[in-house]
């Protein structure tokens, strides 16, 4: 028995570090989703392109890819800005279906993108630190996942107190809890709206630096973070960040006590996190913290 | 006799026409050609029918194709020849179908989109480790050809595909004038009326998905015996999705010409832009975005909005005119 | 349950995140009559309503229809059984023509065998002139008028109706009592939610009159009115 806690231990850490990655990535998700109630399917690829852009000024400047943000996150965040201003705002005006129909079209461009560029061979961010591990207690937890944590409470409370304490941000909290309150205070909702992914936009360019750096990646390597921090936030509920938090520690809970006690299939790893969501969608939409 | 209308003469001649075209001798570039269109018209009819008449949109075209072409492949490996593969591979496919259904239809709109775009994703992790027959190649999973179908010739997949084409065709010409089309598009305007006014929500959809997956599976084998090899990135590549999607949306969703007309720039785009290999990818997705954003109504759409259809409408209706005289 | 009625609504309580909507109902709908549904808003009217036509489940207590338990039965099925109702705010099909939103009711929820004449239904709301209009381009009034006649193209034998004279003119409401005694001649049976006082009071021959998700009176127009539970609950 005492063996069995031993050998869970490392997969239960991990898990929840692991989970802070995976609030990186919903927290973009969650807060376009909130605002205009649109999953924007194409955000695990932007996540993506995040990281390969990462890879990419890690190459031609050597710099490490925390450093790179500084540019990343300014740039994508402009680019989230016109994408929302000159394409999913219009689409809004015509159908909802529009609006994931353009959402999956930018999914492609962004996947062709990568993949014209950077053809459809693996990459990872390889800094020098990136294999490292660190001990607790007898375990050794490797370090990226660690920084999937740090990364994920950073975001998190970056962002909370960004809704809470700005201008900027109060208004984003009030459109995403209701919009014709918010145009009377004189919010202008597409204004808001382009504000709102333009941060998701930032929070995927951080997310993929944290990818980057804990798993490798293909351009075709986005739709299982869509499905995944999708599942997050059903999972954590609507508007609970809390709830988003431990529903990133599930997902990465899932697949690291997945893989050990599967033995470390790989294939119980990708699907276990699928399952889960499918499983969660078709039984509870509305999520187990879900108000 | 009854005379028959004159559209329904004009498209059987267009049939006849077409299928003459292995045996007449035209260059075998244009069979290549109109094969591919062949098949991508059957998806497009079929994401169509979900999309645009019951308001489903549904991102897993690419898990009933891959589906299918799995089966086939596999099957002949174990003996079953491919003609049976065929089939069996579309079964498998309205049979994935129908179990995934009961959960899936309880998800609705976005939900079910996302829910749906799982599944194929799902399959393709899967199929790069279940490795049932064969040796191991190195990497695990690196897919299947498919035995036995050296001597098909390109006349008779393009028969195939046209066969399969006319059958997508004549199956949403004859849903949208029975109960079911009118029972569908109810569904698609208005949910919770629809089952006020009896309509059984689950069981309409299920019968057109079930249809879309038998005919999408039929599709993709299809294709899988013009292409011989199946591997898990090729078999459940997202571009099963982006094509009828794509086909659909520029051609006009929620018509019945749309699919066609989208179906044939989908085709001319897809030898245009083989030159730019890597780049095509983008540039579909480009398009993509144009067309939903500033024509969502697409072609078909458009052409009703200026009235083109009001001259070949009057034109046809004075020669039916003339010909129910004599 | 009694031999007149048609249907028997016993104990039936539904609750949604602890507020309940609806509070141990109890009453009967006799056959041919026009029963009206009162209270002030979020009395729990229209719940009611979506619990009859199934919508809703009720937590606990049965709703007999012709003396068939209802409670768990699919909405498609209730229609197929003879219950239709319309919406508050209508809902059509709204790509689809007039004749044909009546069509998918007459084709879908008529399982009682006599076809009805579509255009008689659309005379009887004055919608004749408008049947191959798409149902999308018509005014709120007439939308309202769709509501009812594909409600009467289910054939069924109980209507729900949810506040079809919402909205509408002095001029209009003589219209609206003649259809609905139009209606009950045709032998149907109506359950009527109305906030328009001059409708509840000279189309219906009973009312129940809900306040809180309870039922506090029951009776005809001349005694609910007096009633002190009644004036307490609208009048505070």
């Amino acid at each position: 028995m005492e063996n069995f806690l031993v050998g869970l231990a490392p997969p239960l850490i991990k898990g929840i570090l692991l989970g802070g990655l995976y609030v990186v990535i919903a927290l973009g998700l969650s807060l376009v989703f909130g605002v205009m109630k649109l999953i924007n399917v194409g955000h695990g690829d932007l996540v993506i392109l995040g990281s390969y852009f990462a890879w990419a000024i890690m190459g031609w400047l050597g710099i490490d890819p925390f450093l790179s943000l500084v540019m990343g996150v300014p740039l994508f965040f402009v680019l989230g800005f016109f994408l929302q201003k000159f394409i999913i705002n219009r689409t809004f005006r015509i159908s909802l279906d529009a609006a994931l129909i353009a959402c999956f079209g930018i999914s492609i461009v962004v996947q062709g993108l990568c993949q014209a560029i950077w053809t459809p061979f693996s990459r990872s961010l390889a800094t020098d630190y990136r294999l490292l591990t660190f001990a607790v207690g007898p375990l050794t937890i490797p370090l990226r996942y660690l920084l999937d944590f740090i990364g994920g409470l950073a975001v998190m409370i970056a962002l909370r107190e960004f809704l809470r304490r700005t201008y900027l941000g109060r208004a984003i909290s009030a459109a995403s809890q209701n919009e014709p309150v918010a145009e009377r205070m004189g919010i202008n909702p597409n204004r808001v709206y382009s504000f709102a992914f333009a941060i998701a936009m930032a929070c995927a360019a951080v997310a993929g630096v944290l990818q980057g750096l804990t798993f490798s990646f293909q351009p075709t390597s986005g739709p299982p973070f869509l499905i995944i921090s999708f599942g997050v936030i059903i999972l954590g509920g609507l508007g609970s960040m809390v709830g988003t938090f431990i529903g990133g520690m599930i997902f990465g809970l899932t697949q690291t006590l997945g893989a050990y006690f599967s033995g470390g299939s790989m294939l119980v790893q990708t699907i276990a996190p699928y399952l889960l969501v499918f499983v969660v969608l078709s039984v509870r939409p509305q999520g187990i913290f879900g108000r | 006799m009854k005379i028959p209308r004159l559209t329904t003469l004009a498209s059987i001649a267009v049939l006849v026409v077409l299928a003459l075209f292995p045996v007449i001798g035209v260059p075998l570039n244009w069979l290549n050609y109109l094969f591919i269109f062949f098949i991508y018209l059957a998806l497009a009819n079929m994401w169509n029918l979900l999309a645009g008449y019951t308001g489903l949109i549904c991102l897993c075209p690419h898990a009933f194709v891959g589906l299918a072409g799995y089966t086939l492949a596999i099957g002949t490996w174990v003996g079953v020849p491919f003609q049976v593969g065929l089939i069996a591979g579309a079964a498998v496919a309205a049979l994935f179908a129908l179990m995934i259904s009961y959960p899936a239809f309880r998800m609705k709109g976005i939900y079910f989109a996302i829910g749906t775009l799982i599944l194929p994703e799902a399959l393709k992790a899967w199929f790069n480790f279940w490795r049932p027959v064969g040796n191991a190649y190195q990497g695990m999973g690196a897919g299947y050809s498919v035995k036995g179908v050296a001597g098909v010739t390109l006349g008779d997949q393009y028969w195939l595909a046209l066969a399969i084409a006319a059958a997508s065709i004549f199956l949403v010409y004859i849903i949208l004038r029975a109960r079911l089309g009118l029972g569908l598009k109810a569904i698609r305007d208005n949910e919770n009326t629809a089952a006020s006014s009896g309509v059984n929500i689950f069981r309409l959809k299920l019968i057109s998905f079930l249809i879309a997956a038998f005919i999408m599976g039929l599709a993709g084998a299809a294709y899988f015996i013009f292409s011989p090899r199946i591997q898990p990135t090729g078999g459940f590549t997202i571009s099963w999705l982006l094509l009828p999607m794509m086909a659909t949306v520029i051609g006009g969703e929620g018509s019945e010409e749309g699919p066609i007309i989208g179906a044939a720039i989908v085709t001319f785009l897809r030898f245009l832009l083989a030159d730019y290999g890597a780049w095509s990818l983008f540039i579909q997705g480009i398009i993509l975005v144009i067309v939903v954003v500033v024509l969502p109504r697409g072609i078909a759409g458009l052409l009703r909005q200026v009235g083109a259809y009001r001259f070949p409408q009057k034109l046809f209706q004075a020669a039916e005119g003339k010909i129910h005289k004599t | 349950m009694s031999e007149t009625a048609v249907l028997s609504i016993d104990r039936v309580n539904k609750s949604f995140g602890g507020i309940d909507a609806v509070k141990d109902i109890t009453f009967e709908v006799r056959a041919g009559e026009v029963l009206g549904l009162m209270g002030p808003n979020g009395a729990g009217k229209t719940t009611l309503l979506n619990l009859i036509a199934g919508v809703y489940r009720p937590d606990s207590g049965r709703i007999l229809f012709q003396g068939r338990d209802i409670t768990r039965y699919a909405p498609h099925k209730i229609c197929h059984l003879g219950i239709a109702r319309t919406f508050q705010i209508p809902q059509p099909f709204t790509s689809l023509l007039v004749r044909d939103n009546l069509m998918v009711a007459a084709k879908y929820g008529n399982k009682r065998g006599d076809t009805l004449e579509l255009d008689e239904i659309l005379d009887l709301v004055d919608l004749l002139k408008q049947k191959d209009t798409i149902a999308g381009d018509l005014a709120t009034v007439s939308l309202k008028k769709l509501e009812l006649a594909r409600a009467l193209a289910s054939n069924p034998t109980l209507i729900l109706l949810d506040e079809v004279a919402a909205g509408s003119t002095e001029a209009e409401i003589p219209r609206i009592l003649d259809r609905t005694e139009q209606v009950r001649k045709m032998g149907k049976t109506i359950i009527l939610v109305e906030h328009v006082m001059k409708v509840m009071v000279e189309a219906v021959d009973r009312i129940v009159v809900m306040d809180k998700g309870e039922k506090i009176a029951e009776g005809t127009p001349g005694e609910v009115m007096k009633d002190e539970k009644v004036l307490a609950a609208y009048f505070g």
